[in-house]
């Protein structure tokens, strides 16, 4: 009874500090503007927000053109303005790591991948840590260029979908012809990667970088990375190194993110490797949408693929 | 009449005491029943506006009344809590925004709110100065936390340890501070927001600190294995949340196990407000849902029948003092016999001196009258400010 | 001024009867009464100045028929014909000497108080020798100055006629001269008529009259003794 009543004088108490009532909403009905803001962390999500949302939205995606997006960090000023997005597209599996230090209304986030958590490739390797012997661990970290996978990039898609859809509704059919029309170009590409694939075979290949692991799974590559940049002449340790795993691994196609030097062409030509350009597109191309890129991506491959 | 007046009034001027003990006692009377009717009707008028403004409330089981209390006024009894997934699970169900809510520590006096960013455009909470937080470890005050503890965008707050002694404790947080909101008179005035990971960060749930990989941290390892390094209690744990350390800054274990003190269910309609209500009716679920407008009815139902009480009470004490009052004037009476006799001889007629005496009734209680008036006034106005520094200090 | 006929007053059921056949008091005469206590002396000033009522007779003070007077009219008759002074003073402890001095006119409406009738209260109150100390209250005065205040307030309305009741009974020598002054004086100035209840023999040669009241306690009429002659106790 004592606890009763103190609940009572608190409540009395507390609620006196207030000077004026405020209107009440009995349940939220969501007036969404005429037009979506939609945000996204790449250029693949823009572009399958750009295609299903079509005059519905203006799709923002704020990372500067020479950045990679998956390391960028926006500014207090930018995390605002994703803030006030009536949708924000997140790729998920640990891509675009200031999102998790970011403030960000998590009612209108949508993760792309975070219903195919048993799909998501693990990075090898990894060093986790936890304070004292039976803590929880740290997480150790997946592979984020999930939508290489075109499989995953459909399943993407289709999550911005069941969003939009579930904030306009109105226009259901719409979005849903929209990312049907998508979903035929996506899966027409992932068909066009499979047969490149066959012809492939068991071809060694070499990454010049880890970004294609969903890449090689979805489509059967035997590849392996090394950790070059395309605008940066590796060391001879470099060189050493990769003499060493042709060893193992005999590779005659290099798969590059952008177009490497041309010194670093020659030299890789003198070993018979031949550079195949396959970019991931996490931002946006200096020409064309995220859609041709694959496209050039996929030529290149069935390119080497064919010879 | 002018000189009947002056008479009376000279009467109870000289006899200051005897007037001010009776204005007093006449005054309590007065204004007792009336500044507690104020007060609950205040009261019940601001409970009710802020309860009809939160559609719907999901907390841990336990007390209906405290979860309202924590949740809508921040108040320092933290009800039992709950999980992160209960947020989650009302999301992903479309039925509603879910709006978590961690108050569980202070700033000095003031609560910190462990929140998202749809509560401040749910409770419609705008900016004064500043900005909205951006990052984990900043900060958005209310009006009245800001005067009260004297900060404005750019400083910092600190958040208050949960206890001095306990080496496993709880630890301040430094927070910057980026924005300062306007007055919207509701308990957000005394509130320091914060992101719901910058809470749990508070809790020491989620943490920052040096790179155990790195050869400057070898003294606080404790254990080193092919995929997985333990580190000791020695290693170096940040205060702060700087842009240089911003991303050391991780969490252990699954998210979904979080704690939150509660959740505000927003329904998109009313068919989605009973659907989901609908899913704790069994009770077996690990946790209630409420509508904080049904509690604080019963709460003002509870505090009517406690008033009405204390006012057959104060009606009690009213008889009383009523009685002792008129025995103090018959008994005064009495004792001004001669005077009384006095003015007689000098020409002053009865009807002179039952209108002198009763003049200084009718003195007494205007002025218990006047003072129970004012008292009544400066508590419709200023007993919130009051109150609220008794309640908050 | 004062002539009563065959008056008539009894205390409630008591034993005590006051019998007046006759007495008159001349205007401006300066009468001192004197007699046994107990006697009716007190009463008489009462009856005079219509704060008791006689059972039968006539007491006509100037040219009024007092005992013919409603209540409201004798007060009125009161407050503007008679000066009262009190053995005890009366003066009221919540009212400073000034204030004390005003009260006729505070408690009846047919005196009006105004700036002319504070004028001569201050005056009164100077030229009794009390004027620095206006704004004192009873409790803070001497025997002597509660007297002369007093006095001030019978004063102030100029009465034609003063009843002092034992004026000089609660004071020294030097304020029973004193008072005894003021009194004579203002009767003197004014033409105004004097009676004055006394036990004091000392006093007894400064008026015109003395009056005994043993003959309204015996057989005897007419009992009137001119100053100096003596009176039996």
């Amino acid at each position: 009874m004592y606890r009763g009543v103190s609940l009572i004088l608190i409540a009395m108490l507390l609620a006196c500090t207030q000077e004026e009532s405020r209107e009440s909403t009995a349940a939220t009905e969501f007036a969404a503007p005429d037009t979506l803001n939609i945000y996204t962390v790449n250029n693949p999500l823009a572009y399958f927000a750009e295609r299903i949302a079509g005059d519905r939205a203006e799709v923002s995606f704020a990372a500067p053109p020479d950045i990679d997006p998956a390391n960028w960090s926006p500014d207090a000023e930018t995390i605002i303005e994703y803030q006030q997005a009536d949708l924000i597209v997140l790729n998920g599996a640990g891509y675009a790591a200031w999102v998790t230090n970011a403030v960000l209304p998590r009612s209108r986030l949508v993760d792309t991948t975070s219903t195919l958590a048993d799909r998501l490739i693990p990075i090898e390797n990894a060093v986790t840590h936890s304070h004292g012997p039976a803590a929880d661990h740290s997480h150790s970290g997946t592979a984020f260029t999930t939508w290489l996978d075109l499989d995953i990039a459909i399943e993407q898609a289709r999550s911005i979908l069941e969003r939009l859809i579930r904030i306009r509704p109105d226009n259901e059919s719409e979005f849903r012809q929209a990312f049907a029309e998508l979903e035929a170009d996506l899966r027409a590409a992932d068909a066009q990667l499979q047969a490149a694939a066959e012809n492939l075979g068991n071809q060694a290949i070499l990454f010049s970088h880890p970004v294609y692991q969903y890449l090689e799974r979805r489509y059967a590559l035997n590849g392996y990375s090394v950790h070059w940049e395309p605008d940066v002449m590796p060391e001879e340790a470099d060189w050493d190194q990769l003499q060493a795993v042709l060893q193992q691994h005999p590779a005659k196609i290099m798969i590059w993110e952008a177009d490497p030097l041309p010194e670093t062409t020659r030299r890789l030509a003198d070993l018979g490797i031949e550079c195949v350009v396959f970019q991931p597109g996490g931002n946006r191309p200096l020409a064309g949408d995220w859609l041709d890129l694959l496209r050039q991506g996929i030529a290149a491959l069935e390119g080497v693929a064919a010879m | 009449m002018s000189g009947i007046f002056y008479l009376a009034w000279r009467y109870l001027a000289f006899n200051r005491w005897k007037t001010s003990i009776l204005v007093g006692s006449i005054m309590l009377i007065i204004y007792l029943p009336v500044g507690l009717n104020v007060v609950v009707e205040q009261s019940g008028e601001h409970l009710t506006a802020r309860a009809e403004a939160t559609p719907l409330l999901v907390g841990a089981k336990g007390s209906p009344l405290e979860l309202v209390l924590n949740s809508l006024y921040f108040s320092l009894e933290t009800p039992e809590i709950m999980q992160y997934s209960e947020a989650a699970s009302i999301m992903d169900s479309g039925l509603a925004e879910a709006v978590p809510l961690y108050v569980r520590f202070r700033s000095r006096a003031q609560p910190i709110v462990g929140t998202s960013v749809e509560y401040f455009s749910f409770r419609e909470l705008r900016l004064a100065d500043g900005r909205m937080s951006a990052f984990l470890g900043e900060c958005v005050l209310g009006a009245a936390a800001a005067d009260a503890l004297d900060l404005a965008p750019g400083d910092s707050v600190v958040s208050s340890p949960e206890t001095a002694f306990n080496l496993a404790g709880i630890y301040p947080l430094k927070m910057k501070v980026t924005g300062v909101l306007e007055r919207n008179f509701t308990q957000d005035d005394h509130a320091i927001f914060v992101d719901i990971k910058t809470a749990w960060i508070i809790e020491g749930l989620g943490h920052g600190h040096q790179d155990l990989a790195q050869p400057e941290a070898a003294s606080a390892v404790l254990e080193r294995t092919e995929d997985n390094i333990v580190a000791n209690a020695s290693v170096v744990q940040f205060n702060e949340i700087t842009e240089s350390n911003i991303d050391t800054f991780h969490f252990h274990g699954d998210l979904a196990e979080y704690p939150l003190t509660a959740v505000i269910a927003l329904p998109r309609d009313q068919k989605s407000g009973v659907i989901l209500m609908g899913r704790y009716v069994d009770g077996s679920a690990a946790s209630q849902i409420l509508r904080p407008r049904d509690v604080v009815d019963e709460l003002l139902d509870t505090i009517l029948t406690i008033q009405q009480f204390i006012v057959a009470a104060v009606i009690i004490v009213a008889i009383a003092t009523i009685a002792t009052a008129a025995l103090v004037f018959l008994l005064s009476l009495r004792l001004r016999r001669s005077e009384i006799d006095t003015i007689g001889k000098i020409g002053g007629g009865r009807w002179h001196v039952a209108s002198m005496l009763l003049t200084e009734i009718v003195i007494v209680l205007i002025l218990s009258s006047a003072l129970a008036t004012g008292l009544t006034i400066l508590t419709w106005r200023y007993g919130s400010a009051i109150i609220e520094s008794f309640v908050l200090s | 001024m004062i002539e009563i006929k065959d008056l008539r007053f009894q205390y409630g059921e008591g034993d005590f009867c006051l019998d007046i056949p006759h007495l008159q008091v001349k205007e401006g005469e300066r009468v001192a009464i004197v007699g046994p206590s107990g006697s009716g002396k007190t009463t008489l000033l009462n009856l005079i100045a219509g704060i008791a009522r006689p059972q039968s007779g006539q007491i006509i003070t100037g040219a009024t028929d007092i005992s013919a007077l409603d209540d409201g009219a004798i007060r009125d008759f009161r407050i503007e014909t008679i000066g009262l002074i009190f053995q005890e003073f009366e003066l009221l402890e919540y009212l400073d000497v000034l204030d004390n001095v005003l009260l006729p006119y505070r408690i009846n409406s047919a005196l009006r108080l105004d700036a002319t009738v504070m004028q001569r209260a201050r005056e009164l109150l100077t030229s009794v020798g009390i004027g620095d100390k206006l704004d004192r209250h009873p409790d803070k005065l001497s025997q002597g100055e509660k007297q002369r205040a007093a006095v001030c307030r019978a004063l102030l309305v100029k009465p034609p006629l003063l009843l002092a009741d034992e004026p000089t009974g609660n004071l020294d020598v030097m304020n029973k001269d004193r008072v005894l002054d003021i009194l004579l004086d203002y009767a003197s100035d004014n033409n105004a008529t004097l009676v004055t209840v006394t036990h004091d023999r000392d006093l007894l040669d400064r008026f015109e009259r003395i009056v005994d009241f043993k003959q309204f306690l015996s057989d005897s009429r007419d009992g009137v003794a001119a100053p100096g002659q003596g009176l039996d106790e």
